[in-house]
C-alpha cells in the first residue's frame, strides 16, 4: 500500500506531464505523406557513416575544402530553412553538407540528403524538379539547369551548384562519381 | 517551375495524427474489475491532483516568463511621419538595379524623408544563403549599395549593414556580393557573430523574446531590403518574412507556425522604409535556390512603407494571389498594412 499510492501518483503524472511539455513547447509531430518507410536498413550510426563515406576517395576530380555536415530533421532548418518540411515530410533521414573545391579550383556546393527509401528520394526528386531544367543523356533521374546538377540514385537525393562557368563544366564528372560510390 | 506543392493553406506544419489500427479495446482486467469504490476514488484523486499540479507549473512557467520578456529591452517604431500628400509606394523598372532605387525613393520624396542628419541607420538585405547575386537567393548587391549611398547621402551618422544568415555567414556575405559592395559604399557590416546579438522582448503571439542583431535594438531607422523569392513553406519570401534575419536560433520553433511568427517578428521591427528587390526574382526551389533555371530577371524596384502592400505586390510577380499567402493576409489582419496595394498612392516608373 505504502508504494503503490506513490508509484501511482508518478504514473499518474508522466502522460500530463508530456503534454503539458509538447503544449508548452510547441512541439507538432510531422506526419508523412508521401512514402512510407519500408523495409529494415541500416541503423542511424551506421548509415552515417555510409553517407560520409560518399566524400573520400576520388570525386570527379574535386576534393572536399571543408568538413562535412550532417543534418538531422531538427537541424535540417538551421541548413535549408524553410525548404526543410518537404524533405521531412518524405522521410528524410540525414543530410551531408559541404563545399567542394574543383580541380581548377572553383566552388560547388554539395547537398546529399538520405532519405529512407530510393521511392522517397525518387519523390523528392520529383517534387523539386524545375520545369525548364533539362533531363541529362545517359543519367537517369537528373537534371541539369544552369549551374545546377541534381540527381537520384538509391535512397540518396543529390544537388550540386556551382558559382561560376568553370564549376558548372565539372558538375556532371562530380555527379557520376558520387553516384558510383551509391549503392 | 518547380511541380513542389506547399503543404497546404497557410502551411502549417500538420498535427500528428494516430495511425488507424493502433486504437486498442481494453476490457477489464481482474485487477480493475475488483477495484472498490475507494480505489476509484483514490485513482480520479491523484489523477485530478497530477493535472493540477501540471497546470499550475506551466500557469508559473507562463508567468515567469512574461516577468522576464517585461524586464528587457523592446525594439522601437521606427516608422518616419508620412508628409502630406506623399506617396505611399513607388515601382520602378529598367536595366540599371541602382538607377530603379534611385528613381523609387525620389518618387517617394527623397532619402531624407526616411533619414534625418546623424540618425543611426541599420539596413538589412537577405544575405541568407551561399549564393551568387545571379542565383537570386540574397539581395542583388548593386540595389543594396545604391540604398547605402543614399542614406549616407542623407547625412546618417552611422550605417550599420547585417542579417542573420542561414548558411555560413562568411560564405554568403561573401558569395552574395554584399558584404564588399556595402562597404564600398560606406556601410559597417555586421556579420552575425554570438556576440552581435541582444536578448529584446518580442511581445508576439508566438514569440516572447529572442536574441536580436544589436543595430535593430541601438538603431533609429531601420531599412529593409529583401528580395522576391518562392519558398517552400509560406509560399513567398519578402519584406515581412525577411525579419527572421533578425533573430538569431529558433528556426525549427519559427517555422512551427511561420505565419504567425513572420507576423510576431514584423510587427516587433516596424521599419522606417521598405525596398522590395525584384530585379532577379526565384521563381521556385526557394528559399535556398541554385538553379538559374528557377530565375527570372524582373528589372524591378518597389519601395515604401507598407510591407503588407508591397508583399500583395511581390506576391503578383511570383504568380500568386496575395490572398492564399498566409504571412500576407495576417499581416493585414494585425494592421501592419494594406493587402490592396493598389488603394494607395502609387507612382509607376519606367519599363
Amino acid at each position: 500500500m505504502a508504494v503503490r499510492t506513490p508509484l501511482f501518483v508518478l504514473l499518474a503524472l508522466i502522460p500530463p506531464a508530456f503534454i503539458g511539455w509538447m503544449v508548452r513547447d510547441g512541439h507538432r509531430a510531422m506526419v508523412a505523406t508521401a512514402v512510407p518507410a519500408g523495409k529494415p536498413r541500416p541503423s542511424g550510426a551506421e548509415a552515417d557513416k555510409i553517407l560520409l563515406a560518399l566524400f573520400q576517395g576520388d570525386l570527379g576530380g574535386a576534393t572536399v575544402k571543408e568538413k562535412v555536415t550532417l543534418y538531422d530533421e531538427k537541424g535540417l532548418f538551421d541548413s535549408i530553412d524553410g525548404a526543410a518540411p518537404i524533405f521531412i515530410e518524405r522521410h528524410f533521414r540525414r543530410q551531408a553538407a559541404t563545399e567542394l573545391a574543383t580541380a581548377d579550383g572553383s566552388d560547388v556546393d554539395c547537398a546529399v540528403y538520405d532519405m529512407a527509401e530510393p521511392a522517397n528520394a525518387q519523390s523528392i526528386f520529383d517534387a523539386e524538379k524545375s520545369a525548364t531544367a533539362k533531363p541529362v543523356t545517359d543519367f537517369p533521374d537528373a537534371i541539369a539547369g544552369p549551374m545546377s546538377f541534381v540527381f537520384r540514385a538509391s535512397r540518396y537525393y543529390v544537388k550540386l551548384t556551382a558559382f561560376d562557368k568553370k564549376a558548372e563544366a565539372a558538375l556532371p564528372g562530380l555527379a557520376k562519381a558520387l553516384k558510383g560510390k551509391m549503392k | 517551375m518547380s511541380s513542389n506543392g506547399p503543404p497546404g493553406p497557410y502551411d502549417k506544419v500538420p498535427a500528428a495524427q494516430v495511425p488507424k489500427g493502433t486504437q486498442t479495446t481494453s476490457t477489464p482486467s481482474a485487477d480493475t474489475a475488483g477495484m472498490d469504490r475507494r480505489g476509484v476514488l483514490r485513482v480520479g484523486a491523484t489523477a485530478a491532483m497530477a493535472l493540477g499540479s501540471v497546470a499550475l507549473g506551466l500557469g508559473l512557467r507562463e508567468r515567469g516568463s512574461r516577468k522576464q520578456a517585461a524586464d528587457l529591452p523592446t525594439i522601437k517604431d521606427h516608422r518616419a511621419d508620412k508628409p502630406a500628400g506623399a506617396t505611399d509606394m513607388a515601382i520602378a523598372r529598367g536595366p540599371d538595379p541602382a538607377a530603379n532605387v534611385r528613381k523609387a525613393i525620389e518618387a517617394l520624396g527623397g532619402m531624407g524623408r526616411f533619414v534625418r542628419r546623424g540618425e543611426r541607420v541599420v539596413i538589412k538585405p537577405n544575405i541568407g544563403w551561399n549564393r551568387t547575386p545571379e542565383q537570386a537567393a540574397n539581395t542583388n548587391p548593386d540595389v543594396v549599395a545604391e540604398v547605402v549611398r543614399l542614406v549616407v547621402a542623407a547625412g546618417a551618422g552611422k550605417v550599420w549593414l547585417t542579417d542573420a544568415s542561414v548558411n555560413t555567414p562568411e560564405q554568403c556575405f561573401g558569395r552574395s556580393g554584399i558584404e564588399k559592395a556595402a562597404k564600398a559604399a560606406g556601410a559597417t557590416v555586421v556579420r552575425p557573430d554570438a556576440s552581435a546579438f541582444r536578448e529584446v522582448n518580442v511581445s508576439g503571439k508566438l514569440l516572447r523574446t529572442g536574441d536580436v542583431l544589436f543595430p535593430f535594438v541601438e538603431a533609429d531607422r531601420v531599412i529593409n531590403v529583401p528580395i522576391v523569392k518562392q519558398h517552400g513553406l509560406s509560399l513567398a519570401s519578402m519584406s515581412l518574412k525577411n525579419w527572421y534575419g533578425v533573430l538569431g536560433g529558433q528556426r525549427v520553433k519559427l517555422h512551427q507556425n511561420i505565419h504567425l511568427s513572420i507576423i510576431d517578428l514584423a510587427a516587433m521591427v516596424k521599419p522606417t522604409l521598405t525596398i522590395l528587390d525584384a530585379t532577379r526574382i526565384l521563381l521556385a526551389n526557394g528559399p535556398t535556390g541554385g538553379s538559374l533555371a528557377d530565375v527570372k530577371q524582373m528589372d524591378t524596384i518597389a519601395a515604401g512603407n507598407d510591407e503588407v502592400a508591397l508583399d500583395a505586390f511581390g506576391a503578383t510577380l511570383l504568380g500568386l494571389n496575395p490572398n492564399d499567402v498566409g504571412f500576407i493576409v495576417e499581416g493585414m489582419k494585425a494592421g501592419l498594412g494594406t493587402l490592396q496595394w493598389q488603394s494607395l498612392k502609387t507612382v509607376e516608373l519606367g519599363g
